[in-house]
């Protein structure tokens, strides 16, 4: 069936607490959904794979749509902050500018307006431009539910394309970022059908710091993206990194390092032979860029 | 199926409406106020032929509940020219041929009047950029950047 | 009578219409106000390629409230067609194409029309389908259209019943299988082009009101007001008279919104709930299965020239994918086929161009009509020629290409063209033959020349006038049967007016009709001109023929 024209029928309800959403969650299981931004819902609805009787918007619960950072220099991202209100935030610039970048880049302008960070974090695409950021600034996902809150590394928390570790009844409520290493440098590097506006074929983002407990005196870490059933850290590359001095061979063995992290399919957008060729130019691209920075 | 009371100013006049809760901002401005310069084009945030500003943000009102507009402003394309007098964008527009079949354009002239609102000096590349989430069938987008840049060099569209 | 302008015609002028498109004012079809009478309807597509309809039950649909009517091809068995008749207007007794109208609903609101769309029940049998045009057309393959044979079809389109073929154009020039002997080198090709779709910002929109006293408006997006009117009267014995078909704005086209896709269904859907409007809308995802597309092409092409490298014989099959119905789809391929050799002097040619039906949404116009699928394919082909007897391809097309004075394939004899100037002109432009750098490191450079002509695929006595009307005022309404779909049309019309009349630009409106009763929303492009009847029934007769 075509995706109809407007959306179909549901309720609607405005949750002002954390509780209420897990209430209503454990009230009404399957039935409901969770609206943030709504630029992956709505389209679902109109498609029919997603039928909600029941719409929870949890965009006004306190503390979603807000930024902060904490006095031991954690940056605190509230669920709802919107592409936009990330990109634009000057703490994220100065502190978090990978963060930024990232951010950014996702579709238009008027998405970003409305599409969320946690909204695009919990549809777990495996092609999310915050998401390779997030793993190599190692934030930590904070989820409520009705055992209260708990919190888990980004790595832990995607699970596969469109699964997330959100048990039922949970929702994502900030994702925190340890400040970075001192004198880190970031980069995001998408490859789009266009230069801007797709979604991205192979992205891959790089923070570069210098770390005297690493041998080569360095540490990179380096998420690859759209290349597998997750968003991915190419550990063997950032292990040959941490041992041998930055330069061009090491980076473009890095690279090469990086090609065998990534399990890429076929898809409408590009070849998986193509998505591995790009993986190797994004990450020496990305390596050369950071290292130029720090 | 919920109905929420909302009310909220558009281009300047304050409504108050009952709308369903599937309702989206597009079809309460189209179909309830009659504000038939916003377009739909493709209903799923990616042509931008449905964009508006929302307190001053132009946001894709395909992808927005009417609900959630409660309490904001938006600004539609009818909303841009004050007292009969075009916006030196839309001038621009016309004085660059950055129109053709039209259906296009109003999405473009509010998404540029928010970029010339932020950045009174944009360059080629950040009206680009700007404009990612307007797509246009007919011109080819040259003239669109031209006019722009003309309106932006006249002193920011305002 | 004193000008009063300064030769208007020529002058770079802002568009007319450009305020009222800035301003939000300019009223598309989806923006005109019909009251709180309107009615919506949605349609009822078939899930599958090509199968047979066994059954359909449109109970629960009819049961739902607010729903006014809903129709079926059942009640509906009138075909519809440009130069071949071969189209339900809902399916017959077989869906063709996933997409396939197969019942519409009305309803006082969209959202019951598509609830209740959603409960008629259809039971398929599906039939093997064929989407590659050049295997449609081998003998065994998956017949579409049976009773092909049986369909009114215009004297110039040569369908072959017991075939998918809908209309194969032959040409035959000197003799090819001599030729090929003589040749000092030969290249063979196939080439490949996928169906595309127009994708106007616009999706199409049509609303229709069936009056009782026998009344019909269509209100549409429509590209060509007078071909839309022509075969929706034909097709449904609506008296030419009694019609009009309204286009106010239209959001782009580019051949999508010339022929007839889905305005059809909105009149007949009209026709149910008469006397009440009945609006009819795509989404953007049933654009691309429910309005017409570019045809699909499978070109096979071989070409030979001496060691000089002059070009001597072509022989060349163009597959057309025309999908499961015509629209334009028979000219295109006859434009295409009377056009095989590309602007280039050929000697010896066989040609032949075949509609294929194949089981994919109806191929119809888009921008080119033929040029560029056929273009494609040709100007690849001289490259390879080119190469292959090591010469220059700017140079080989300088030496082939068709002059002023040389009779083409077709018999014609070319009137003063260079060509030749032409390619002097771009090369030079270009550098070509000099080396240039990319420009970026990560990019390579080529340069490439294509020369094309253009078909005109049109009759040689087409119709085309204006009615001028001066006011009590003095003012002047110009009305037009040409269509203004952002090209600027009106504009320039406007111009050449005010210039031929003598007065200023701001004392005329083009395009405006004032019809008798109805809505008036300005401006309007109104059809309800008598038109010629062109197409004969069965037989070959005298006729006239519409083309693009």
């Amino acid at each position: 069936m075509l995706a109809r024209p407007g959306l179909p029928r549901f309720d609607y309800v405005r949750a002002e607490t954390p509780g209420e959403v897990v209430a209503l969650l454990a009230e009404r299981g399957e039935a409901a959904r969770l609206l943030m931004g709504g630029t992956d819902l709505f389209p679902r609805m109109r498609e029919g794979t997603a039928r909600p009787a029941l719409v929870i918007d949890v965009k006004h619960i306190p503390g979603m749509q807000e930024i902060a950072v904490d006095g031991q220099g954690w940056l605190t991202v509230g669920a709802a902050v919107t592409m936009n209100g990330l990109a634009r935030h000057p703490r994220v610039r100065s502190d978090y500018p990978l963060l930024a970048e990232a951010a950014g880049m996702v579709a238009s302008y008027q998405l970003r307006n409305r599409a969320t960070v946690g909204g695009n974090m919990c549809n777990a695409s495996p092609c999310a431009d915050t998401t390779p950021a997030t793993m190599v600034l190692e934030g930590r996902f904070v989820l409520v539910g009705p055992a209260g809150e708990r919190e888990i590394a980004a790595v832990d928390f995607f699970r596969g394309p469109g699964l997330t570790a959100l048990q039922r009844g949970e929702f994502l409520r900030a994702i925190r970022y340890p400040p970075p290493p001192q004198g880190a440098v970031g980069r995001y590097l998408k490859l789009g059908r266009n230069r801007l506006g797709d979604l991205a074929i192979v992205s891959v983002a790089v923070l570069g710091f210098a770390d005297r407990t690493a041998p080569s005196g360095y540490r990179f870490r380096i998420a690859l993206g759209a290349v597998a059933p997750v968003v991915v850290r190419a550990a063997a590359a950032e292990a040959l990194l941490a041992g041998e001095p930055p330069g061009e061979e090491a980076f473009a063995r890095a690279a090469e390092k990086a090609v065998e992290a990534a399990s890429p399919i076929d898809d409408v957008r590009a070849s998986a032979a193509y998505r591995l060729a790009m993986v190797r130019v994004l990450t020496l691209r990305g390596l050369r860029e950071v290292f130029r920075g720090m | 199926m919920t109905t929420h009371t909302i009310t909220i100013t558009v281009n300047g006049e304050r409504e108050q409406l009952d709308v369903p809760a599937n309702m989206t901002l597009l079809q309460l401005l189209r179909e309830r106020l009659a504000l038939t310069g916003t377009k739909n084009g493709c209903e799923a945030g990616e042509c931008g032929a449905c964009t508006v500003l929302l307190d001053g943000e132009p946001v894709n009102s395909c992808m927005m509940l009417a609900l959630e507009a409660d309490g904001h402003e938006v600004t539609t394309v009818e909303g841009l020219a004050r007292d009969g007098r075009l916006t030196l964008l839309q001038e621009a527009f016309i004085e660059h041929n950055a129109v053709q079949c039209g259906f296009c354009t109003p999405g473009m002239l509010i998404s540029a009047h928010a970029l010339l609102g932020r950045n009174r000096r944009p360059t080629e590349d950040e009206i680009k950029e700007a404009l990612v989430g307007n797509l246009c069938r007919c011109t080819g987008y040259v003239r669109i950047i031209q006019a722009v840049r003309a309106a932006a060099e006249r002193g920011g569209g305002r | 009578m004193t000008r009063l302008t300064s030769d208007p015609v020529g002058k770079s002028v802002p568009r007319i219409d450009a305020v009222a498109k800035v301003t939000g004012a300019a009223m598309f079809t989806d923006d005109l106000p019909f009251g709180p009478g309107l009615l919506y309807a949605r349609l009822v597509r078939s899930p599958h390629a090509h199968a047979l309809i066994q059954r359909i039950d449109t109970s629960k649909a009819l049961a739902m409230p607010g729903v006014k009517a809903v129709v079926t091809g059942k009640e509906v068995t009138a075909l519809i067609g440009l130069y071949l008749v071969d189209r339900p207007i809902f399916a017959g007794e077989r869906v063709r194409y996933v997409g396939e109208p197969v019942a519409g609903v009305v309803a006082s609101s969209e959202e019951i029309a598509e609830e209740a769309a959603r409960l008629v029940e259809v039971e398929y049998e599906p039939l093997p389908a064929v989407f590659d045009p050049f295997e449609a057309a081998q003998p065994g393959a998956p017949l579409l259209h049976p009773r092909l044979g049986e369909y009114k079809v215009a004297n110039f389109i040569f369908p072959e019943p017991g075939t998918n073929i809908s209309e194969h154009f032959k040409l035959r020039r000197g003799d090819v299988e001599a030729a090929w002997p003589r040749c000092a080198a030969i290249v063979e090709g196939e080439f490949r082009l996928p169906q595309i779709q127009h994708v106007p910002i616009e999706p199409h929109v049509a609303v229709a009101l069936w009056e009782p006293s026998g009344q019909v408006t269509l209100w549409a997006a429509s590209q060509s007001p007078f071909a839309q009117r022509d075969l929706l009267a034909q097709s449904l014995d609506i008296p030419h008279g009694n019609l009009r078909v309204i286009s106010p704005y239209i959001g782009g086209g580019f051949g999508g919104k010339a022929g007839i896709s889905m305005e059809a269904c909105a009149v007949v859907l009209a026709r149910a709930v008469m006397g009440r409007p009945v609006k009819l809308r795509m989404t953007r995802e049933e654009e691309f299965v429910g309005t017409t597309v570019r045809q699909s092409l499978v070109a096979r092409t071989k070409i030979g020239c001496d060691a000089e490298g002059n070009l001597l014989a072509m022989e060349t099959a163009y597959y057309f994918g025309g999908g499961a119905y015509n629209d334009y789809g028979v000219n295109i391929v006859r434009a295409a086929g009377y056009s095989c050799t590309g602007p280039y002097y050929i000697p010896n040619v066989k040609g032949d161009s075949y509609c294929v039906y194949t089981n994919q949404p109806v191929g119809s116009a888009m921008r080119g009509f033929g040029m560029p699928e056929i273009h494609w394919g040709i100007e690849q082909i001289m490259d390879q020629l080119a190469e292959k007897i090591g010469m220059d391809p700017a140079e080989f097309r300088r030496r082939n290409c068709v002059k002023g004075g040389q009779t083409i394939l077709t018999g014609m004899q070319m009137p003063r063209v260079d060509l030749v100037a032409c390619i002097d002109r771009v090369t030079k432009a270009v550098n070509w033959g000099q080396k240039e750098p990319p420009s970026a490191p990560h990019k390579r450079r080529g340069k490439g020349i294509a020369i094309m002509w253009k078909a005109p695929a049109m009759p040689p006595n087409p119709g085309s006038s204006a009615i001028v009307r001066f006011n009590e005022d003095a003012t002047v309404n110009v009305e037009i049967g040409a269509q203004d779909l952002g090209q600027g049309a009106f504009t320039v019309l406007a111009q050449i007016a005010a210039q031929a009349l003598g007065v200023p630009g701001r004392v005329l409106r083009v395009g405006a009709r004032l019809g008798a009763g109805g809505h008036q929303i300005q401006p309007l492009r109104v059809a309800d001109r008598r038109q010629p009847h062109h197409l004969v029934d069965g037989q070959r007769g005298q006729g006239r023929s519409r083309g693009r």
